[in-house]
């Protein structure tokens, strides 16, 4: 009995001993991120970097970084969360933010974080992605927005203006074996791409939504269209045929004089196998001579979004990440790397920006582009457009007829989307 | 992600997981079919069940559990909207089956126009699949030396990744840097517009499914040729019949039960083609190379009309299934197997 009374005692005092030990040890998280950053420009193993600092400074969480390209990042998402399983954090575009709301899949961030956590970012990165008068997604980097990039090795400065851009233009394309086809161009874009007739859209005086509502049947539209097809086939000032890799292996390899492109592509630019052809120049692009009115690039940004499923020990886990994050330090690091401009006020006033040519370039196009709209409703703009502004390009249809067609297409698709 | 040592083991671990619960699963499935079929039930056919029971349901969890659920979709509500508060019913089914024809399944094109561009498609592949296969396996199937080294060459097209073999050939139907635009030049032709005209835009990317294709029917029907005995040639030598009359009355009968369902595996994979056409073209210019399949991912993907692309693939699976049928009714391809 006594034998009894004393092993019950000492079991005891063990379990007592190994309870407070239980109760301070650090619950363990294991926390899945996707997101659509790759290798190429070395973002992806930055992050992986980061998830490794922030595991040794926070040993119970662990990270598996999971990379997609964009689509697959949406629709994966869309068929993980419907089966109720899938990432515990997304690292994604703001324009995700329109069909992961309406499916409900994401939380909003007053879910999560408490009020006043979005005043330390700057404004046109919170906008971004509004909707409902909710935010959806704390914002990483501002901007995605399309400039003007030029190569000073060929191009002194930038063309202020349309008229400019068009007679500058003339005067670098140029055919350097006399072949009769030209070998250097004096600008490269994506040409059929509807991102890249946006900031035309907006520097003619139009935009695709007015609310939820597409504007795509406008002078605006025409003029923006016309404007397009004139560099093409009255200038010949662009390629006959250009996608975004044509574009950018055009310009990176000092084949053109000018490329209008995205923040996201600064970091490759200023490579030192680049630096040999291409001395980088950033500005505004042009101003539209017609209206006097800046061409508006449509901004968004990268974005951390909660799947609707996060809870518990998961999110608070996720919610010390993402302090990390968006933390000065980190901001300032992703600036520096890839150029990025970030998404706090405090970072984006960092002498890093206003005292670098490139970022400053950077920065002063996005203050004059516009959120790009997160409602569902610009994915039936987005591929309402594409093909008629593809027959455009190939010269096969009028800018009024495709601006009639690209409102019809829009509607129908709304309608369809919708009913 | 690099391949370090950390991924490699993580990646292993993962398939060991994955491995260890199927095998789990099967030891517990094939334990109570044991139990049920052969102590309980003493059933005569308990071994073979058992045998079949792992593949049964492998194609219930891979085939019928899908296409049930597809089915399912198709008389539902569900979009962008209606992600998890869909409706299911038969007024849907009708609505999103009858939307499939009645309305432009993309912004311009309507599901006929489609359905005969699919077909032009499917024809035109497949047409050269057979004839350009047949002719290099005749090639190959005669004696020569380095036989080994051009069959290895001519496999290269099949055995390159899909995903690498279409892009280069995008790249090289540039208009002003690409590959065939020089060779037309050189021969003193006009460059043409391949990826911004959508009528050269569909011959391009009927030419890189072409490339891509014959191998894999030089590989089969070669296969076939080597089947033939020798034997039947002889004989048709001494009687006198000619080289035509040999490949009309030998070749072609005896190459048959290989044929038949190499074409209709041609005809249901280029059908639904959808790496070739979202490479090269992504559907575009102006939609003019979109097929049924890249229309309904379109429908489905983009803008998330559930319900809809659900009914649509079904429209698009009948189509396939009544091919099929008649097919092989009409070909006699699979006669063989039926009488054996």
């Amino acid at each position: 009995m006594r034998r009894t009374v004393v092993s019950v005692l000492v079991l005891l005092m063990l379990v007592a001993l190994l309870l407070p030990v239980g109760a301070t040890a650090q619950k363990k998280v294991a926390l899945t991120i996707w997101t659509k950053e790759g290798e190429a420009e070395g973002v992806l193993q930055e992050i992986i970097a980061l998830t490794q600092e922030y595991s040794k400074s926070h040993p119970g969480v662990t990270f598996e970084v999971v990379n997609y390209g964009v689509e697959d990042l949406r629709q994966n998402f869309q068929s993980a969360a419907f089966a109720g399983t899938g990432p515990d954090l997304l690292w994604t575009v703001s324009d995700h933010a329109g069909p992961f709301t309406a499916m409900k899949l994401i939380k909003s961030v007053d879910q999560i974080f408490p009020a006043g956590y979005m005043d330390k970012f700057v404004k046109p990165g919170v906008e971004a992605v509004e909707l409902g008068g909710k935010v959806w997604g704390v914002p990483l980097s501002v901007g995605n927005h399309l400039m003007l990039l030029y190569n000073k090795k060929l191009i002194k400065a930038p063309p202020q203006d349309t008229d400019e851009l068009i007679k500058v233009g003339k005067e670098l394309t140029k055919d350097l074996n006399n072949d009769g086809k030209p070998d250097q161009y004096g600008l490269v874009y994506n040409l059929n791409e509807p991102f890249w007739l946006a900031p035309w859209l907006g520097g003619f005086g139009g935009w695709p939504l007015d609310g939820t509502k597409p504007t795509l049947n406008s002078q605006a539209m025409v003029d923006a269209l016309q404007f397009l097809h004139d560099l093409k086939f009255v200038h010949k000032i662009v390629p006959m045929e250009a996608d975004y890799n044509a574009a950018d292996s055009l310009f990176k390899e000092g084949k053109a004089a000018m490329i209008i492109n995205g923040d996201w592509s600064l970091g490759a630019y200023v490579t030192d196998d680049v630096k040999k052809n291409v001395d980088l120049g950033v500005a505004r692009i042009p101003k539209v001579v017609k209206t006097g009115k800046w061409p508006s690039p449509m901004t968004s940004g990268i974005y951390l979004m909660f799947p609707e499923y996060l809870e518990g020990d998961k999110l608070n886990a996720v919610k010390g990440f993402v302090d990390f994050l968006v933390s000065d330090e980190v901001q300032l690091r992703f600036l520096q790397k890839f150029k990025r401009l970030p998404a706090t006020a405090s970072a984006l006033k960092s002498p890093l920006v206003t005292q670098d040519a490139i970022l400053k370039g950077s920065s002063d196009q996005m203050v004059v582009g516009k959120p790009m709209p997160t409602v569902p409703e610009m994915r039936a703009c987005w591929d309402a457009i594409r093909p008629n502004q593809e027959a455009v390009m190939a010269g096969k249809m009028t800018p009024k007829d495709a601006a009639k067609a690209m409102q019809e297409a829009a509607e129908k698709a709304i309608r369809e989307m919708t009913k | 992600m690099a391949l370090t040592w950390d991924v490699v083991t993580r990646g292993l671990g993962e398939i060991g997981r994955l491995i260890g619960i199927v095998a789990a699963v099967v030891i517990a499935l094939e334990t109570m079919a044991y139990l049920v079929l052969h102590k309980l039930l003493k059933c005569k056919y308990s071994l073979p069940l058992m045998l079949l029971l792992p593949a049964l349901v492998g194609v219930l969890a891979l085939i019928v559990y899908p296409f049930g659920f597809n089915v399912y979709l198709a008389f539902s509500n569900m979009n962008m909207f209606r992600f998890k508060d869909f409706s299911v019913g038969i007024s849907y089914g009708i609505t999103n089956l009858l939307d499939v024809f009645r309305l432009p399944v993309l912004q311009k094109v309507t599901f006929l126009q489609l359905l005969g561009r699919t077909v032009l498609w499917t024809v035109v592949n497949v047409v050269f699949h057979v004839l350009g296969g047949l002719a290099l396996a005749i090639l190959l199937h005669r004696p020569m030396k380095g036989k080994g080294i051009y069959r290895t060459l001519l496999v290269v097209p099949w055995a390159l990744p899909q995903v690498i073999s279409a892009l280069a050939w995008r790249g090289e139907f540039h208009f002003q840097y690409g590959f065939v635009n020089l060779m037309l030049e050189r021969l003193g032709l006009r460059p043409v517009p391949w990826l911004s005209d959508p009528r050269w835009a569909f011959v391009a990317v009927v030419l890189v499914n072409i490339w891509l294709g014959i191998p894999f029917m030089m590989v089969v029907l070669l296969g076939g040729l080597q089947s033939i005995s020798q034997e039947y040639y002889d004989a048709a030598q001494i009687d006198g019949a000619s080289g035509w009359q040999q490949f009309r009355s030998i070749t072609m009968p005896l190459l048959k039960p290989v044929l038949t369902p190499a074409v209709i595996l041609g005809v249901v994979w280029t059908f639904n083609n959808f790496n070739v056409i979202y490479l090269v073209t992504k559907g575009g210019p102006m939609e003019g190379t979109d097929l049924l399949v890249t229309s309904m991912f379109k429908a489905v993907f983009e803008f998330y009309r559930y319900g809809f692309g659900a009914a649509y693939a079904m429209v698009i699976f009948v189509f396939l299934f009544i091919f099929s049928a008649v097919y092989l009714r009409l070909s006699g391809g699979f006669k063989g197997a039926w009488e054996s």
